[in-house]
């Protein structure tokens, strides 16, 4: 029986995985954390149903399980060959093909020091929100319920002055669904979204921010806030300029979401060098051909799914991931 | 001198008029400069702006007014700018904003 | 005894246009010169101002002690050139008066002496001092051409492009010692004399060439040599040689506190023509190492500058880290120099403009201590953060004079070379300081700190950069930070080095609460993060690009955090860099208890 190596758990992991074990080859899984699932471990819900996280995430596992798909954790992965990926261990794992599922790492807001996170209380990153409402608990620092919601698109995306020019893609949605979300647990509660661009490009997206635009009247401002500061009390001061009308703008939130970008994993730049894959200048992978072999990399052997290669949703992940599974499997029968 | 009092007053047209505008001079400042083309708009400049929130000044407003060949006035707005060169920090598409408006005073100063 | 020869009219009148055109240059550059610095020159000639220029002459002009610092060969290649010629003619005057007691010689008879003093008693003391001279001018001039083909022997990855002016005058220059050496030889040869080099040459050329064929020889070479000398007069007032008249009035000027201004004056033109061109400035400049920018380093602006053919683009694409004036031989003041050619391109005099500052203070709290946090400050607001933490633990009430925003230091402005704009904006601030009556200024910016320190009047109001105040405060336990484990590596801001000399103040700081570890390039020496405001013309790319280079270096020590003093540079190495880059002030509260 062949064997493939995945590296990384994530959804695109476990998916590839899932549809090679349906084919007859033999994967396994490592993953560097100590307990699979990716990043959507811990998020709550998914634009643009609002299904809960869990329900993707907990079949998918459930079906890994019950395939007896072999997920080794704790396990990084420092460099890989067509047939072997060495861990951080020094152990060497071989296989016939190796699909790289490694993912995106989540852009740190405090980068961004201008916008005040982890300086003042506060300044919540989407991901911080997330996992607020998993645990069902959203408040501000004080344990108060906010009066005055902002978020800010494009942290750590579209902005060369932290080096990452691409667009992430999801956080637009994600800025209107949490949006959606306080406004439904606060419904007394203003909420602004500060935007340069609004990219909704999915099935639905549009749909969904005129949703929130024309019934929880969220307000959205085109400008992009410069700065935050603390007020006397607690509250955080934000600017921007209101480019619609072409004044500066200032105002007093009780809380302000920073809508923190995709950005490349620091140890693609290793794991390229040791495999002779192509790094394209945003950090991601790139694949072989961006049409007709988008699922493989420049090296015979190694595959790509999901986010390694370019900010994705979890819809595209999936989907590509099968697609994934397909072309490895052709790869083996030769 | 008597006038007529039409019960309107004629005003300057208020439309960008891209078929009358000259757009020699910016074409000279887009030369130079070729990355304000890459300006997106999103404000950060005016919105950390220390002149700008003192005065009407807008420096976004100013370089898009000068793009499409809308020079009046655009050399004095930019002599309210103090070059503290704050603008250029924020700007997410790495505009050397603090180049532009010495550029634009510079190419404008005749206007 | 007749001292003329056909052979010496190039050189006579070589030497006669040299000091014509060197003193009607000087003539016109000192009438020039404004009264006060006429007053000075006056009252500093009689004192002892003078004694040390003096001595400054003989050991930079002569002996070019500051380059062997840089480099012991190319030191000793300068000043085998500068120190042996002067000696040539110094003891060639000697040797003059030891053959014919005191009694007036025309000039060429000094410098020809060998070829009319034939006739005249050897004295083989003389013949070996000069031989021995003449040796090390030529070590001198064969290193300078070894200099042309390998110039990394010597120390320079780079040397100097130069005109064609200064080709030819570097070629006679290159001829006058061998030709010198050919003549005294033949003329040896011909007549006996001679010490180890010139007589050893010359009886092998009397055993080996014929009589007839030497005394042609003689006659061609002592043409040569004279018209090498003549050629390299007639170039030198108007080529790089200049330097070697300026840099003697420069040096005594100096000692006169003469200076350059905000405003071009006639003292720059001793400054400007007392650039060798020698081209040391260049490799320390990080637009050439970095970005490959091969125009615009101080020694192309001064060339440009002195033919009147100086560009905006050459003028404004500087960084102004001052790496080259650290390193500059002739200690030529090459930023302020640079700065009055921008306030002649930029100045705009409009005396309305900035009339919005009127009653314009949004300032807040009340204290002795008035704290300028700077416009790049405002946007690390984890420095404010931390420096809110210092002032409470100290105990000191604080003036915050811009937290909502103020205007700005002026220091950009001056940069750009709008300086009458500048003014304004330093009176505006100077009246806010005296109006909420302060008597220290404390602020983080690096920038802010040069302009308050150099071009306010602040007469009574101490200004302090916040790791000199921090200092202050942990000198007097006012502040009592834990030491821990943690390893730190510093970046010397531009303006807080080598602008304003602060280099111990932060490192003292850091060492009280971790580990300093010093990167491969520090102090005078640090690169600049590549952000500085004083240029306009670099792009974005560019900047990260020297960013990168300098935070590799940073990297390399090993170090878990990056600190420097000033929110440019730390916005600027932030940006290359993905360990923690955090501000003094920061590293400091952080270790509050």
């Amino acid at each position: 029986m062949k064997k493939t190596i995945i590296i990384g758990s994530g959804v695109a992991g476990m998916q590839t995985a899932l549809c090679l074990a349906e084919r007859g080859i033999e994967p396994l899984i490592i993953e560097k954390e100590s307990e699979p699932g990716g990043k959507l471990r811990g998020w709550h819900v998914l634009f643009p149903s609002f299904t809960p996280a869990e329900e993707v995430l907990g079949e998918l596992r459930h079906r890994v399980r019950e395939q007896g798909i072999e997920v080794m954790t704790n396990a990084e992965a420092v460099g890989l060959t067509p047939q072997s990926v060495t861990l951080a261990d020094g152990r060497q794992l071989t296989g016939d093909a190796v699909v790289l599922t490694s993912g995106f790492t989540l852009f740190d807001a405090r980068i961004k020091e201008e916008y005040g996170y982890g300086i003042y209380d506060n300044v919540f990153t989407s991901a911080d929100i997330e996992r607020m409402m998993a645990e069902g608990r959203v408040t501000k620092a004080d344990g108060t319920a906010p009066q005055r919601i902002a978020f800010l698109h494009c942290v750590g995306s579209r902005d060369e002055k932290v080096c990452q020019q691409h667009c992430s893609r999801v956080c637009c949605i994600t800025g209107v669904k949490q949006a959606m979300e306080m406004k439904r647990l606060f419904p007394g509660a203003e909420v602004f979204n500060f935007y340069m661009d609004i990219r909704m490009f999915g099935p639905g997206y549009e749909e969904m921010y005129r949703e929130a635009q024309q019934r929880c009247n969220i307000h959205f401002v085109r400008g992009r806030i410069s700065e935050a500061a603390p007020t006397l009390d607690g509250r955080v001061q934000i600017k921007a300029e209101d480019t619609l009308t072409g004044r500066p703008l200032r105002m007093s939130v009780d809380m302000l979401v920073l809508l923190v970008g995709m950005r490349a994993n620091d140890d693609n730049a290793s794991l390229a060098a040791s495999a002779g894959l192509k790094q394209a200048p945003s950090g991601f992978l790139e694949p072989r051909d961006l049409f007709l072999r988008s699922t493989e990399s420049s090296t015979e052997g190694i595959f790509y799914a999901g986010t390694v290669t370019a900010p994705k949703n979890i819809g595209e992940t999936l989907a590509e991931a099968s697609a994934t599974a397909d072309a490895v499997a052709k790869f083996l029968e030769k | 001198m008597a006038t007529i009092d039409f019960g309107y007053t004629i005003s300057k047209p208020r439309a960008i008029d891209l078929d009358r505008n000259n757009l020699r001079k910016s074409d000279e400042i887009l030369r130079e400069m070729p990355e304000l083309q890459a300006c997106i708009g999103c404000g950060s400049c005016t919105a950390v702006c220390t002149a700008g929130s003192l005065t009407t000044f807008n420096f976004r407003k100013v370089h898009t007014l000068v793009r499409r060949g809308e020079y009046q006035g655009a050399y004095e707005e930019m002599n309210k700018c103090m070059l503290c060169g704050k603008c250029r920090l924020v700007c997410p598409r790495g505009i050397n904003t603090r180049g532009v408006a010495l550029l634009i005073k510079r190419k404008l100063g005749d206007f | 005894m007749n001292f003329y020869a056909p052979f010496c009219l190039p050189f006579i009148v070589g030497a006669a246009v040299m000091f014509a055109v060197v003193a009607g240059k000087w003539s016109v550059w000192l009438w020039r010169l404004p009264r006060a610095d006429k007053l000075r020159i006056a009252r500093g000639l009689p004192s002892a101002a003078t004694l040390r220029a003096t001595g400054e002459v003989i050991g930079e002009s002569l002996l070019h002690r500051r380059i062997f610092r840089i480099d012991p060969l190319l030191g000793y290649m300068h000043m085998s050139l500068a120190f042996g010629w002067f000696l040539l003619i110094a003891v060639g005057w000697a040797e003059t008066i030891a053959h014919l007691g005191l009694r007036f010689v025309p000039l060429q008879g000094h410098v020809f002496f060998k070829y009319f003093a034939t006739g005249l008693p050897h004295k083989p003391f003389f013949d070996l001092v000069m031989d021995l001279l003449l040796l090390f001018v030529l070590s001198g001039v064969a290193l300078a051409w070894g200099k042309r083909f390998c110039s990394k022997a010597l120390g320079m990855r780079r040397t100097t492009r130069h005109v064609v002016g200064d080709r030819i005058a570097l070629s006679a220059l290159w001829f006058i010692f061998p030709a010198r050496l050919v003549a005294e030889s033949t003329t040896c040869a011909l007549y006996g004399g001679g010490g180890f080099l010139t007589g050893t040459l010359g009886t092998w050329m009397h055993d080996h060439i014929s009589v007839m064929a030497l005394m042609n020889l003689e006659t061609a070479a002592w043409w040569i040599y004279s018209s090498a000398l003549g050629l390299f007069f007639v170039a030198m007032p108007f080529s790089r040689y200049m330097h070697i008249f300026t840099e003697v009035p420069l040096i005594f000027l100096r000692h006169y506190r003469l200076q350059s201004g905000e405003k071009e004056s006639s003292y720059d033109r001793f400054q400007v023509e007392a650039c060798s061109r020698c081209g040391i400035c260049i490799d320390p400049c990080q637009l050439q190492s970095v970005l490959g920018v091969d125009d615009v380093q101080s020694v192309y602006f001064l060339r440009d500058r002195r033919y009147g053919m100086l560009r905006r683009e050459v003028a404004d694409n500087c960084l102004m880290c001052g790496r080259c004036v650290e390193k500059c031989p002739v200690n030529i003041d090459l930023n302020t120099l640079r700065l009055n050619s921008r306030d002649a391109m930029h100045n705009v005099p409009d005396e309305r403009r900035y009339d919005y500052f009127r009653g314009l203070d949004r300032s807040q709290g009340a204290g002795k201590v008035g704290y300028f946090a700077g416009c790049m400050t405002l946007l690390t607001p984890r420095t404010l953060t931390a420096m809110e933490r210092i002032f409470t633990a100290a105990g000191d009430e604080v003036w915050w004079a811009d937290r909502e925003g103020g205007v700005c230091c002026g220091r950009p402005l001056k940069l750009a070379g709008e300086t009458d704009s500048a003014r304004r904006m330093m009176r505006y601030n100077t009246e806010l300081f005296r109006k909420h009556g302060i008597t220290t200024l404390v602020t983080s910016c690096p920038i802010c700190l040069k302009v308050f320190r150099e071009d306010y009047d602040l007469d009574g109001i101490e200004v302090l950069h916040h790791s000199e105040y921090i200092l202050r405060l942990l000198e007097t336990r006012r502040l009592t930070p834990d030491r821990r484990t943690t390893r730190y590596t510093y970046h010397d801001p531009c303006e807080l080095g080598r602008g304003s000399g602060i280099y111990e103040a932060p490192r003292t700081v850091i060492e009280a609460v971790g580990e300093l570890l010093e990167p491969a390039a520090t102090r005078e020496n640090a690169p600049c993060c590549g952000s500085s405001v004083a240029n306009t013309a670099i792009s974005d790319t560019q900047q990260l690009q020297i960013a990168r280079t300098v935070t590799a270096e940073l990297e390399d020590t090993g170090a878990e955090v990056v600190v420097t003093a000033c929110p440019l540079c730390k916005k600027a190495l932030g940006r290359g860099t993905t360990r923690p880059v955090a501000d003094l002030a920061e590293i400091v509260a952080e270790s509050l208890n």
